[in-house]
């Protein structure tokens, strides 16, 4: 059940129900039924998709959709040329785009089109504009660079946050939206996501403010995706990986004061049409919110060891680490001095190796000792209990070595 | 459609104009307040549509007379959005009707006195109930639907006219509820922000001075508001004033306040009467009261599920859900209660076997980590004052108050 290993792009024909092609059209106009009170912003067959903001720079003028008219792109390699030739001259190329590490020279097989603030979509030329299908090869390239041990994670990392920004961009400017398109976005999402994980391992100055943008850049292209689900929705119809990917929103907002991208839950609930209320993913999270927000560190750890899928996992990992410490905090507080916890029992319950807990329990500013059995265990009632800050280790999940890589 | 001659058709376009333009003249706010009312359906509007149909030409009427044509656009933009409606063209209404709260806004901007607020008032609600039919036309047309919000640009607009020194100002808070009504329904809650920051900070509005009506309006929005945001305490004063203060004859009133109030209440430990419940059709919280009474985690559990579409739709789904802990503090203190009748000396220690049998009848089957985990919680939020013997598998509890009250705060404040 391994989601991330989907067939190649090449194949996606066979999922293609709609044409590309000049505008975005939807193949079954939709004759309006009554609709949910959730299906408001149905689109009329020949509309373009409006999409809501999710790149400062795509200029879809909102109005008469009679008179737009969205630029095709015809460039037909991953970076158009004249922006290869001028990154050559410039000596402005990325370590992965150097043809045998020449600083000044590149192909059209590295050289990826970088990223650009345009001022308006007026300026853009459509030779500068990649159509779908060149869209998929690129993405495919740059995720293929994932599995690179040459270079930093950071490095490979900032690359692809990068060039993928740019994919959306031209994505957006061709206000492209059907299936082949979410699954861009899905596999964008993804790469956003692992990153957010593998970024926590990574250590060096810059490395907060890329996780930072690296959480603005996934709460953007989810949104993107939301919008495009929305789009041509047949009622109580639900895309392949849509129930998993909505899950994402439910972990990212767990925390009430922590919301990433604005809407609190309760709202964010009475949009849910009912197929995707009742869908195991969202059971599930809706569980996990439950259980965080009581408080229930054993039920939120063992549920998520068991149940979580990888992309699910890796976004709860900060609520995992927080489980553990209030874990902590409470059965510091509320034990009997007399009798001190054994560590393997808190770490069976933590779903954590028993070093680790003790590991933890001393970055919680707690002392551990061994009592006189021999057994390890935290003595109760200490008064130097602190959070651990926020870079504190990442400590394994036992359980969840079922769906890792 | 009724017939109407040539004839009768003329003289009823006149009979408006000249009623208008005396009621402007004359300021005449409840006959302007009587013209305008297209949703009211009133026979005389009615058939004041039927006339314009037939007449048709109803701008070289208005042009005639100095009398009339000093309000020409207004009245012009009236009459194609009265027609329209007529006909059941809702679209186009809305259009028109657009039109014509522009002007007649324009005008109203040069009205010194505020004598024709209500009018005002009128305008603003008929704008928002005909987008909503026009939107309703478009989505069964499979067209998008952006009247509504059409509509709540409009109304910002006339928030802005009626944010200045001048007496007005009074007629902002309506103009507030109308915005809250259509944000609300289009589903884009957070622009209530910036109207709710106006109100509340700007030095020009003195809230008590806005009638009451329109504050209990308002507190009733900004408190669901506060049920979105789960800011208990604020909802609950900003939901009770709106109780408090709302007309006891509104039932239905009374009864939405209720709906969004009664949660936030069960969540500061604030138990309403049974009677209450019936009183005003609430029966989605009986079971739940039930449950919190009892100390019934399965009936909490059932309550929500069987009107899981209905909380989620209105929002207070989480807030019920964190009852849990409540219900689990009653169930523990049943316990304790029952201990003591047998066996006084040693009630105060809940053995966690005793607690997991307890909760095996209520068919929740938990291990003793689980049912530690359970009571860890519920002592650490102060819902159980004791400690807990790990090694002993006890919970022993203090011999005061073991089971404190939440006193108006949510539970881990």
């Amino acid at each position: 059940m391994d989601r991330r290993n989907r067939g190649s792009s090449s194949s996606a024909t066979s999922r293609v129900s709609n044409t590309y092609g000049n505008r975005q059209t939807s193949d079954n106009p939709r004759t309006g039924s009554g609709g949910g009170a959730n299906d408001l912003f149905r689109r009329r067959s020949d509309a373009p998709l409006k999409r809501n903001n999710d790149e400062d720079e795509s200029n879809n003028k909102e109005g008469d959709s009679a008179d737009v008219s969205f630029i095709v792109g015809t460039c037909s390699s991953m970076c158009p040329e004249r922006e290869r030739v001028t990154r050559e001259r410039l000596r402005d190329l990325a370590v992965f785009e150097r043809l045998y590490g020449n600083p000044s020279k590149s192909s059209t097989d590295l050289a990826v089109k970088k990223f650009c603030r345009t001022l308006s979509a007026a300026d853009v030329q459509a030779s500068d504009v990649r159509p779908l299908p060149v869209l998929e090869e690129t993405l495919k390239y740059l995720l293929s660079l994932l599995d690179s041990r040459e270079h930093l994670f950071e490095v490979v990392h900032d690359f692809i946050f990068d060039r993928t920004r740019s994919i959306r961009q031209d994505l957006s400017i061709q206000n492209l939206a059907n299936e082949r398109v979410i699954y861009l976005y899905e596999e964008m999402v993804k790469f956003h996501v692992i990153s957010h994980k593998r970024l926590q391992s990574c250590s060096g100055t810059s490395i907060s403010s890329m996780h930072h943008l690296n959480m603005e850049q996934l709460a953007k292209t989810l949104t993107s995706l939301y919008n495009i689900y929305d789009a041509n929705r047949k009622p109580d119809y639900i895309y392949e990986n849509e129930a998993e990917f909505r899950s994402f929103y439910v972990l990212l907002h767990l925390n009430p004061r922590n919301g990433v991208m604005g809407e609190p839950l309760s709202l964010w609930f009475r949009k849910l049409t009912f197929a995707l209320v009742k869908s195991k993913e969202i059971c599930f999270v809706r569980n996990l919110l439950r259980l965080y927000r009581m408080g229930n560190y054993k039920n939120f750890l063992s549920r998520t060891a068991s149940e979580a899928t990888y992309l699910q996992y890796c976004i709860s990992e900060p609520y995992i680490r927080e489980m553990r410490s209030v874990a902590v905090q409470y059965i510091n507080n509320v034990c009997y001095k007399l009798q001190p916890y054994p560590l393997l029992r808190l770490s069976q319950n933590l779903m954590m190796k028993e070093l680790d807990v003790e590991s933890l329990c001393h970055e919680c500013g707690l002392e551990t000792c061994t009592d006189p059995d021999g057994f390890a265990v935290l003595p109760a009632k200490q008064s130097t209990f602190r959070n651990p800050e926020d870079k504190f280790k990442v400590y394994d999940l036992i359980g969840i070595e079922r769906i890792e890589k | 459609m009724a017939y109407v001659s040539m004839g009768e058709a003329h003289r009823r376009i006149t009979e408006y104009l000249n009623r208008f333009c005396d009621a402007v003249s004359y300021q005449d706010s409840s006959t302007l307040c009587r013209l305008l009312s297209f949703s009211s359906n009133s026979p005389p509007l009615l058939s004041l549509a039927d006339a314009l149909n037939v007449f048709q030409d109803a701008s070289s009427l208005i042009r005639q007379s100095d009398k009339f044509s000093e309000y020409g656009e207004i009245l012009a933009h009236l009459f194609r959005s009265l027609q329209s409606y007529r006909v059941g063209n809702l679209v186009e209404a809305y259009l028109a009707f657009e039109k014509f709260a522009n002007a007649f806004v324009q005008e109203f901007r040069n009205w010194e006195s505020a004598w024709a607020l209500e009018a005002l008032y009128v305008v603003c609600y008929e704008i928002r109930i005909l987008a909503e039919k026009a939107d309703k036309e478009l989505t069964s047309n499979g067209k998008s639907p952006e009247k509504l919000k059409a509509a709540g640009s409009l109304l910002m607009k006339v928030f802005g006219v009626l944010a200045g020194k001048g007496p007005k100002r009074v007629g902002a808070l309506y103009v507030t509820c109308q915005l809250f009504k259509t944000y609300f329904k289009l589903g884009t809650v957070n622009l209530c922000r910036s109207v709710i920051r106006s109100i509340e900070t700007a030095r020009i509005f003195d809230f008590e001075e806005f009638p009451r009506r329109d504050k209990v309006t308002y507190m009733y929005y900004t408190g669901r508001l506060e049920v979105f945001n789960e800011n208990f305490p604020a909802a609950d004063s900003k939901l009770s004033y709106a109780l408090q203060y709302c007309n006891p004859k509104r039932e239905r009133n009374i009864r939405m306040i209720l709906k969004y109030l009664i949660p936030v209440k069960l969540s500061i430990g604030i138990i309403p009467k049974d009677e209450l419940l019936q009183n005003y059709n609430l029966h989605e919280y009986t079971k739940i009261v039930q449950a919190l009474r009892k100390g019934d985690l399965r009936l909490l559990r059932h309550a929500l599920q069987e009107h899981e579409d209905r909380f989620l739709r209105s929002g207070v789904y989480l807030v019920l859900e964190k009852l849990e802990l409540q219900v689990y503090q009653r169930l523990m203190k049943k316990i304790y209660i029952i201990q003591k009748l047998s066996d006084p000396a040693r009630a105060h220690q809940l053995k966690l076997e005793v607690i997991a049998k307890a909760l095996r009848w209520l068919e929740m089957d938990m291990d003793l980590d689980e049912v530690e985990c359970i009571m860890t919680i519920l002592i650490y939020k102060n819902l159980v004052k004791g400690y807990l013997a790990h090694k002993s598998k006890v919970v022993v509890l203090s011999k005061q108050d073991p089971f404190p009250k939440l006193n108006g705060k949510p539970v881990g404040s």
